[in-house]
């Protein structure tokens, strides 16, 4: 899957808000790129553009194009866009309690697609929902189908949600950080159930993330996001033992780890931009350490470092 | 009398107890000694004037930050502007208007239905000369703008002296159940054990009687008069806002800024009027304003169907008057209607901009 | 709660509805005492006029309902009576209260019933689509009518229907017709204008409480996922997100019960003359028959209570989180 210039603006009473602001990227096959980034940095509204599933009246996407095996999803037909949906690309979201519907029982829910899509008849919808519930790692599947989301631990439904999203084989999974909201051991447990999916499924992950301990884990690529754009881009071992951006170096100082010893944590000085009316030049200016006049006027590009590893700052050019 | 004062918490709550004091003397003065130096609703008046100046105009006054970011976001809801316009016309109607029209309950037989100016309507008119009923055209006169009713009375003169009603109505059968439902919601919730309990039950009993007819069986029993019905309303609309009051409390209760004051060693009482008390305000103002139109439709219905007080021109007893007419007088019956649906419709505007106004959770 | 919690909480509540209803009599019982003339007095007073010997009349009458006897033990009797099924006489009809209410309420029923089927459907429905078509003009369009819904007084509305629609143009009689066998065309075309007038009301009120319901829902995480796996939206909206949305407004239409609709059926009965237990009631009100005045009144009580509890109970049943805790 290919973005191209990706813009996504939320319309609101205060100013026009721009989430995503020419963002470009790749996902290729089997392959698991994680979109990083602190919270407001629009790398949820990026993901939620792929499949137009952004809240439409404050927001839209206004430019760019999602190519998804030559078309362009953002052009793309109502109901193409559904039979792909939860079909060849399907999405799982952060909060497992409030993503699920409480009203209805977790079997029905994973069923839901398949019955859709694959338009399979009530038992054999049911005898696949049970095998993928048991491939996600639920016990007592047979049981657990008939009960509802709040009777489920909250591993356990994030377990269901990605069921549910496996149900039809998708090529591609989003998660929209899905491990955010569990406890540390579960966290470790979901993200093997990815791991899992990448290697014996081949499937490609677009994972998005503020916690770098996960990336670490799981991620083949990294982009770091800041302000609606892209910062920086490459491989794992390209951003965690070469980062290139200043914002990045901020981003990995911040780690506590256990080897260092510090005196106090450090933070990035200053505070998230607004992303009404972002400024001409660089959106990270203001809280930068190396930040040179240029900087000020006019927006980087993304400059190659090596190979695919990108970082969209004048130190690079 | 710094002493004094601090005894009542304050210079303010002072000035308030020695008026409300004065009020009262006066008021046994009338009751006792002298006779009539004010109608009854007079002391009403001004007992919630000075409740309403000294603890709701005051200390908007004073925090004027708070005053001024209420009125900005009200002012952005354009119906509860329009709303409160029309309220305040009906006040300065109800105040003035009866020196300005004639007497509402003066009869005139030869005037009789006369239609509103601009409208004609087809009158058996007894022609003496001929011994006989003929129709003729009768057009309306500014003498009578919005024409009179099947006993010659002036319709604008009764429709003022509705407006006077339905207001009075409004304002103290809402006072009387607001302030009911928030003693018992807040002593209630403060309470909690077996009392907040017991008050719930009696809360539930009283919720499951169907408002109007508990209304009319009481009307029914003690009589028709307009304090009474005043009373009666306020003594059965009360249970809504005990119940949310209740349930504000309750969750109030358990905020951190309450246990911050227990633990400074704040006493109940004070917890209750100084911390309580002015947050679940907000909604009690919201109810109360959404609360006046039904009180001043169940008057209405209540006139309506001749449980009213007869003795009063109230817009209800007008439509009643007007039912009876709908062929020959049709107007008897369409504007008191229309005053009335215009009156409702104003306070459900105003109210839903306040309600609006308060609701933190539409901050952008 | 397990499943059986489901019937203890059922009993539970039933309990309660017993206290309640226990409490609902009393109050009754205790207001008509304290009242200035008693009710009773002018019963009295009635009777005795109507017949040739007043004091054996007002003596016998006594007797009957024990007003010679202490307050308490009237109480007992009071209460007793009503479990027992007498409901006392009505002077003025000439028949035992138990027997007017039995002829009557259908009349009462059907004017109700119709009126929420009515209002129910149509508000439920026009609030959802209006919650979907957020500040589209249907929308406003929508949010206006139920605003004017909510404050036309309904007993205007009676007036003005009749006048427009039985005096001016002819089209229904001005007052109900109780010849009509109950379930005939005829019969339908009468309460069309009563029906209007009651459930108009009701409709503005659901319409505003499904179209927030609905606003509520539809911005939940669960809408998105939905979305994510390819449903129409029609099913969106639909399934997901109305199953949600209902279960509140089912509450708010039971529990609105009392407040409004009673209400709204005893002035719309008056004028339209439909002889339902509301019109019974008034009729009584005029002729100082009291007993009929209090029965009444209690059967509304009961029946608000009957239908808290079945929507308490229905609730629990609807809701999951409720169900299997």
């Amino acid at each position: 899957m290919q973005i191209n210039e990706l813009k996504t603006y939320f319309f609101t009473r205060l100013g026009v808000v721009k989430a995503v602001d020419g963002v470009s990227f790749e996902l290729r096959k089997g392959e698991c790129l994680c979109l990083v980034g602190e919270s407001g940095c629009g790398k949820t509204a990026t993901a939620l553009s792929v499949l137009r599933l952004v809240d439409s009246p404050p927001g839209r996407i206004v430019d760019g194009a999602v190519m998804y095996h030559g078309e362009d999803l953002l052009k793309s037909t109502a109901t193409r866009l559904r039979q792909i949906r939860g079909n060849r690309i399907a999405m799982i979201f952060q909060d497992p309690q409030s993503s699920l519907n409480p009203v209805f029982t977790v079997g029905d829910q994973i069923m839901e697609p398949i019955r859709l899509h694959l338009k399979l008849g009530k038992q054999p919808a049911r005898e696949r929902a049970l095998s993928l519930m048991k491939q996600v790692g639920i016990p007592q599947a047979e049981e657990r189908m008939k009960y509802y989301p709040h009777q489920f631990s909250g591993g356990m439904k994030q377990r269901a949600m990605i069921a549910a999203a496996l149900s039809c084989g998708p090529e591609i999974l989003i998660a929209d950080e899905p491990t955010t909201a569990l406890d540390t051991t579960i966290k470790a447990q979901i993200l093997d159930i990815f791991r899992d999916l990448k290697q014996k499924m081949n499937m490609s992950i677009l994972f998005i993330t503020h916690d770098l301990g996960t990336v670490a884990g799981i991620a083949d690529r990294i982009i770091v996001m800041y302000g609606g754009r892209i910062a920086e881009a490459g491989s794992v071992l390209d951003i965690f033992d070469r980062p290139k951006h200043p914002y990045t170096w901020g981003l990995l100082n911040c780690l506590p780890t256990i080897s260092e010893h510090r005196e106090k944590m450090t933070s990035i000085p200053g505070v998230i931009p607004s992303l009404i009316d972002p400024p001409q030049g660089c959106i990270f200016y203001p809280r930068c350490g190396w930040r040179m006049p240029v900087c000020q006027e006019q927006r980087p590009g993304e400059y190659a470092i090596s190979g695919e590893h990108i970082a969209a700052c004048y130190l690079y050019k | 009398m710094k002493g004094l004062s601090d005894i009542f918490g304050g210079q303010r709550h002072l000035l308030f107890s020695g008026l409300l004091l004065v009020l009262l003397l006066v008021f046994l003065l009338d009751l006792l000694v002298i006779d009539r130096i004010f109608g009854p609703f007079v002391y009403f008046y001004l007992f919630f004037a000075l409740l309403i100046i000294f603890y709701g105009i005051y200390p908007l006054y004073v925090n004027r930050r708070l005053t001024r970011y209420y009125w900005v976001r009200t002012k952005r809801h354009h119906l509860a502007v329009i709303g409160l316009s029309f309220i305040i016309f009906l006040v300065a109607v109800a105040i003035i208007g009866p020196f300005l029209t004639q007497d509402p309950t003066e009869v005139d037989f030869p005037n009789k239905n006369l239609p509103p100016v601009g409208f004609s309507a087809e009158q058996a008119i007894y022609d003496r000369n001929t011994g006989q009923f003929i129709t003729r055209e009768t057009p309306g006169t500014w003498h009578h703008p919005l024409g009179t009713d099947d006993k010659g009375r002036d319709m604008l003169a009764m429709l003022v002296s509705g407006t006077r009603i339905s207001l009075q109505v409004g304002l103290m059968a809402t006072l009387i159940a607001i302030f009911i439902g928030l003693i018992m919601g807040v002593v209630s919730a403060y309470l909690g054990g077996w009392a907040d309990n017991a008050l719930m039950r009696f809360t539930d009993i009283m919720m499951t009687f169907p408002f109007f007819l508990l209304l009319v069986f009481i009307v029914f029993i003690f009589g028709p008069s307009l304090w009474f019905i005043i009373l009666a309303i306020g003594l059965t609309g009360w249970t809504g806002t005990a119940r949310l009051v209740r349930s504000e409390a309750l969750s109030l209760r358990t905020r951190d800024f309450i246990m911050a004051s227990k633990s400074l060693g704040a006493s109940d009482r004070r917890i209750v009027f100084r911390h309580l008390i002015p947050n679940v305000l907000s909604s009690v103002i919201v109810i109360a304003t959404l609360s006046i139109p039904g009180v001043i439709l169940a008057e209405a219905a209540l006139s309506f169907i001749g449980l009213g007080d007869p003795t009063v021109t109230s817009w209800g007893l007008v439509l009643h008057a007007g039912q009876r007419s709908l062929d020959t007088a049709w107007w008897i019956a369409v504007e008191p209607g229309i005053m009335l649906f215009l009156t409702v419709l104003a306070f459900n505007f105003l109210g839903d901009g306040i309600r609006d106004a308060f609701d933190p959770r539409s901050q952008v | 709660m397990k499943r059986g919690g489901l019937q203890n909480y059922i009993i539970r509540r039933l309990i309660y509805a017993f206290v309640i209803a226990f409490g609902v009599v009393t109050i009754t019982f205790i207001l008509l005492r304290i009242g200035p003339s008693s009710p009773a007095d002018k019963y009295l007073a009635n009777i005795s006029a109507r017949t040739q010997n007043p004091a054996k009349v007002i003596e016998a009458v006594e007797a009957r309902y024990g007003l010679d006897k202490p307050i308490v033990q009237q109480y007992f009797d009071y209460l007793v009576n009503l479990a027992r099924g007498d409901w006392g006489w009505s002077f003025s009809t000439s028949l035992p209260v138990i027997e007017l209410i039995r002829r009557h309420w259908i009349y009462s029923f059907q004017l109700i019933l119709l009126s929420m089927l009515f209002a129910s459907s149509l508000g439920i429905l026009i609030g959802i689509y209006s919650a979907v078509k957020q500040y589209t003009r249907t929308d406003y369009i929508a949010t206006f009518f139920s605003f004017i819904g909510i404050s036309i007084p309904n007993f205007w509305l009676g007036i003005m229907l009749i006048l427009v629609f039985s005096v001016q143009l002819g089209w229904f009689k001005t007052y109900y017709d109780t010849g009509l066998p109950l379930f005939s065309l005829a019969n339908l075309k009468a309460l069309i204008l009563p029906v209007i007038t009651l459930g108009t009301g009701m409709m503005a009120g659901y319409t505003r409480y499904a179209r927030s319901s609905t606003l509520e829902n539809l911005r939940k995480d669960f809408v998105k996922t939905a979305r994510a796996k390819g449903l129409p939206e029609r099913v969106v909206i639909g399934k997901h997100v109305f199953r949600n949305a209902i279960l509140p407004i089912i509450t708010i239409i039971m529990f609105d019960l009392a407040g409004v609709v009673f209400g709204g059926a005893y002035l719309t009965e008056i004028i339209f003359g439909i002889p339902g237990l509301g019109r019974v009631s008034f009729n009584a009100i005029f002729a100082n028959d009291y007993p009929v005045v209090i029965t009444i009144t209690l059967i509304g009580a009961m029946v608000v209570l009957l239908t808290n509890l079945a929507t308490d109970i229905v609730y629990t049943w609807l809701d999951p989180r409720i169900r299997y805790d």
